[in-house]
């Protein structure tokens, strides 16, 4: 199993960086967390399985020396971004790439098992068995992935400096990443606005979106909790949750690497990708771009450029 | 906060259309608001004095202007609040003239709109803060774009004015449209003898630096202290050793190169000296036609050089020239007569436009003056011109008029009866746009002296009939359809901008309109001046323009020039970006998206990254405001909160 090609890699590379960051078991078996190994003993906490969900590429920017870090192929695009941004420094970052079938949605999973605590977890080629005080349950893999790997691209990593398995391709449509978006435009004005209106409204503004989202930059001076600008109250009112949600789509506007973390994370079950895939279609046909998918692109939302040969209102 | 409402009546141009005694009643209610008033005419001295006695007696600390626009009035109305002692952007103009009265008769509506704008400008008035001008030094040396009549006679009183010039020219010589002309109207005197003392002028004036063959590649910096990046066209020829002998060009074994200065009226050698009086009189070898470049060997005008001057060599060069104004004088362009499908243009060879023919009647034009059939070069006997051959027709997209067409007609008309005097001329006309002076004059005289025979209506179509050409058109006078046999037919073909004029725009930072000619800051009252300060337009990059018009505005861009450069020192504008380093997060979008490269890095004495603005670069487009992720970077006078407060009073009651 790749584990064990994994935990391999992470010894041969640990002595050339400060920081081997990947996944570990975390307080039960069926939450993984993030791990930050620096000495070999704690290499054999490292796991490897459809439960290791976590972005773990958004540490990046803030590490301060040379690191190493386990990417799934939907991470991997978080670095691209990131060196097409300028925000890390290839050289800085040894990526251990792992070829991904598939992860789990945990908040999937624990609704199948009506939440009971979870004794045992263990995975077969298309499926994972849960056992319970209750007993033992069969899930199907396909029934209990997030959204985002429903239409998976990029199985494999796009950059990286090693790989834990042999390449995988994409047996998806390139059509059905935004199969969703596709039929949300299909409905009416007030159709969206309603939709949206009761999913925004479910929010509690605990910002998990926000701060698990890689791209997000500014951190703690995120203008949903200035004053100066004051550009939204603190008011609990749908009005502010939507403003807070438009800015946070906008400010990711042509940057979203579709990782899922913000609907990961969201305990209100928000489809808050949404809008940011929705404006990534948008920059697809605008732009022909795609974020991070390749390191010498450069983002249409970080240039100055008078002519844009699709947009027809200024024309030199 | 005590804010002053002052609203103007602008006689009846506001107060026809807006109950202005309502509006200052309203405003009287508005948070903050200490006193309003409505007033004749605010901008006149009683009208200021209004301001500053309120100011004093009412202890106010802002002032909101509703009046005219603030392009009109903003400066007028910031001095008055000075002379009272409160800084000069503790005001703000609500425009309910251009944005109100003017638009909507609708008095209870006008009304309505008024209060949300004086609202609006209150509410921003009481976010803003102080804000203090830098001086900084000027360079004044001056840059002119383009090396024909406008841009010369700019660049000679520039330079009589004490001012060093740069002047940049793409073509090989200077002159211009001006040059290729045989005779100007209404006088009738020839182009280049009058022209050619200017061009000697520019040539030998101490202060003014020629580049010709050359092109502005980028222009950095801003008014006072431009960084201009010059690229020096490979003429492959070395100039300081050419002569202008012209052995060359006689040699040249290749005949049918395009000729730029005739336009294409007759081919030319592919090394060559554009006319005789070119200054600099060099020859320019054009490699897309030169068989040293098309097939790799040739090389007869190196050969017969007796200075050694031609170099197949050289390379494109690129210099940099500091300046402190620009004055843009890069004229115009003629519409491809080959759009006009309908009158055969570039398909039939005895259909030809209007500069063409200019050059037939030059005496160094391509038959030494003599008026020709292409075809055959026989004497044409029936001369067609056709004015508004593109102009004023939307469906050509030119639905101006291009200004001198009906004039140089006219000189066309006179000068053929008098090179071919058994000859006929007729003009299709629209209507005869003939309103300089002399103009009318000369149009009549090219009818009742010269025989010329106007015909109101256009032409529908021109086509072969043997050896002459058929014009079948409307005569709208006599409501018939007429059918002329011509034996050549001209055609007078829009005036448009010159080519790559929005380009140009883009490097100067200057506003275009759809036709790409640039746009003046006030279309009456500052005609020359653009909304970039210290880039200046001269002749007929901003319009079509004839050559009295094209030399006034020269001499006014290079008044302009000298004005502003009589000081040693210019204020700065403090309505700039700002970055505040605290939430800034290093992401330096910002830094990639400003169009005037106005953005650096930073590092704090913490080790943080943060951006930096140039105060003196940035233009205050607020570009970056938009871009910034966490807003920490604010334009100045335009933050954030003051524009939400400005949102907030409208949006909420």
């Amino acid at each position: 199993m790749s584990t064990q090609k994994l935990k391999e890699i992470i010894k041969q590379v640990l002595p050339d960086v400060e920081t081997v960051i990947c996944w570990q078991e975390g307080y039960d078996k069926l939450n993984v967390t993030p791990i930050f190994i620096t000495s070999p003993e704690q290499v054999d906490q490292v796991v490897w399985n459809p439960l290791c969900a976590q972005n773990l590429a958004s540490y990046l920017p803030s590490q301060k020396k040379k690191v190493a870090v386990a990417v799934k192929g939907c991470d991997s695009r978080t670095i691209v971004q990131y060196m097409q941004e300028g925000l890390i420094d290839r050289n800085n970052v040894v990526i251990i790439g792992i070829p991904c079938k598939g992860t789990v949605s945990k908040k999937k999973v624990q609704k199948a098992i009506g939440n009971e605590p979870v004794e045992e977890v263990t995975f077969t080629d298309d499926a994972i068995k849960v056992k319970t005080p209750s007993g033992e349950k069969t899930l199907a893999l396909a029934d209990v992935c997030p959204t985002k790997c429903t239409s998976c691209q990029f199985p494999t990593p796009i950059v990286y400096d090693q790989l834990t398995g042999d390449a995988i391709k994409s047996d998806k449509p390139p059509e059905s990443v935004y199969a969703d978006v596709v039929e949300l435009e299909g409905k009416t004005l007030e159709e969206r606005k309603a939709y949206f209106a009761s999913q925004f409204d479910k929010c509690i503004r605990c910002y998990a979106c926000r701060n698990a989202c890689p791209m997000c930059v500014c951190q703690d001076s995120c203008i949903a909790e200035t004053r100066d600008p004051h550009w939204i109250t603190q008011r609990n009112s749908l009005d502010e949750k939507v403003m807070f949600h438009m800015i946070h789509a906008l400010h990711l506007a042509g940057r979203c690497v579709e990782c899922g973390e913000c609907e990961r994370v969201c305990p209100m079950e928000i489809p808050v990708a949404k809008l940011k895939k929705k404006i990534n279609k948008e920059m697809k046909d605008l732009f022909d771009y795609t974020p991070g998918v390749n390191p010498e692109d450069k983002p249409p939302m970080y240039t100055f450029n008078v002519d844009e040969a699709k947009i027809k209102e200024h024309k030199l | 906060m005590r804010v002053g409402v002052f609203i103007c009546h602008c006689g009846s141009n506001i107060a026809g259309t807006v109950d202005v005694a309502k509006v200052a009643e309203e405003a009287r209610k508005m948070p903050g608001v200490a006193y309003a008033t409505d007033y004749m005419y605010t901008c006149s001295e009683p009208g200021q004095k209004e301001i500053t006695d309120a100011i004093e007696r009412d202890k106010l600390d802002r002032v909101v202007v509703a009046a005219c626009s603030p392009r009109m009035h903003e400066n007028t109305f910031r001095r008055t609040v000075m002379k009272a002692g409160l800084n000069r952007y503790f005001f703000e103009q609500a425009n309910i003239r251009e944005h109100v009265s003017w638009i909507g008769l609708d008095k209870e509506l006008n009304t309505t709109k008024a209060i949300e704008e004086v609202r609006m400008a209150v509410a921003k008035v009481m976010k803003n803060k102080p804000l203090f001008s830098s001086s900084f030094k000027i360079n004044k040396r001056v840059l002119v774009i383009g090396g024909g009549v406008a841009g010369m006679q700019a660049a000679i009183d520039c330079a009589d004015g004490g001012l060093e010039v740069v002047m940049v020219e793409k073509s090989p010589s200077i002159g211009g449209m001006m040059a290729r002309l045989d005779k100007t109207f209404p006088t009738v005197d020839c182009s280049i003898c009058i022209l050619g003392p200017k061009m000697v002028d520019v040539a030998q004036h101490d202060l003014i630096k020629l580049h010709a063959y050359s092109e502005i590649a980028e222009i950095k910096g801003y008014v006072g202290n431009y960084q201009v990046k010059i690229r020096k066209k490979p003429t492959y020829v070395d100039w300081t050793k050419c002569t202008g002998c012209g052995l060359c060009m006689e040699k040249c074994p290749t005949k049918n190169a395009y000729d730029h200065f005739n336009f294409g009226a007759a081919p030319t050698r592919a090394i060559n000296i554009p006319f005789p009086q070119a200054i600099p009189k060099k020859a320019t070898i054009d490699p897309n036609y030169c068989r040293q470049f098309v097939k790799g060997k040739c090389g007869v005008c190196a050969k017969v050089c007796p200075t050694g001057a031609i170099n197949y060599e050289m390379q494109e060069e690129f210099i940099t020239e500091e300046v402190g104004a620009i004055i843009t004088a890069t004229g115009y362009g003629l519409m491809d007569m080959e759009k006009l499908t309908e009158y055969g243009g570039g398909r039939y060879p005895d259909v030809i436009s209007g500069i063409q023919y200019e050059r037939f009647l030059n005496a160094s034009g391509p038959t030494s003056g003599h008026i020709i059939r292409p075809s055959d070069h026989e004497e044409p006997k029936t001369i067609v011109f056709v004015s508004c051959a593109g102009s004023r027709d939307k469906s050509c997209g030119v639905p101006y008029c291009s200004n001198f067409c009906c004039m140089y007609i006219a000189k066309q008309a006179i000068l053929t009866k008098d090179h071919i005097p058994d000859s006929q001329s007729y003009v299709f006309y629209m209507d005869i746009r003939s309103p300089g002076k002399g103009y009318d004059e000369f149009t009549r005289r090219a009818q009742e002296e010269y025989g010329a025979k106007y015909i109101r209506g256009r032409v529908s179509r021109i086509y072969p009939k043997g050896k002459k050409m058929v014009v079948k058109g409307a005569d709208t006078l006599l409501g018939t359809q007429v059918e002329i046999e011509a034996d050549l037919v001209v055609l007078a073909t829009a005036v448009v901008s010159a080519p790559g004029a929005g380009q140009m725009a883009e490097k100067l930072h200057i506003s275009y309109d759809t036709f790409g000619f640039y746009v003046e800051s006030h279309p009456k009252l500052r005609p020359v001046e653009t909304n970039t300060s210290g880039v200046y337009l001269a002749g007929a990059c901003q319009g079509p323009k004839d050559i009295p018009a094209s030399v006034g505005q020269g001499s006014a861009a290079a008044a302009k020039v000298l004005s502003l450069f009589s000081k040693d020192m210019l204020e700065s504008d403090p309505a700039i970006a700002q970055v505040n380093t605290n939430n800034c997060v290093g992401c330096l979008k910002c830094l990639k998206t400003c169009p005037f490269q106005a953005i650096v890095e930073d590092t704090l004495r913490s080790g943080k990254k943060v951006a930096k603005v140039i105060e003196t670069v940035c233009a205050g487009c607020g570009v970056c405001t938009s871009t910034c992720p966490c807003g920490a970077i604010q334009l100045q006078h335009f933050t954030d909160n003051q524009l939400l407060a400005e949102v907030n009073a409208i949006c909420q009651k």
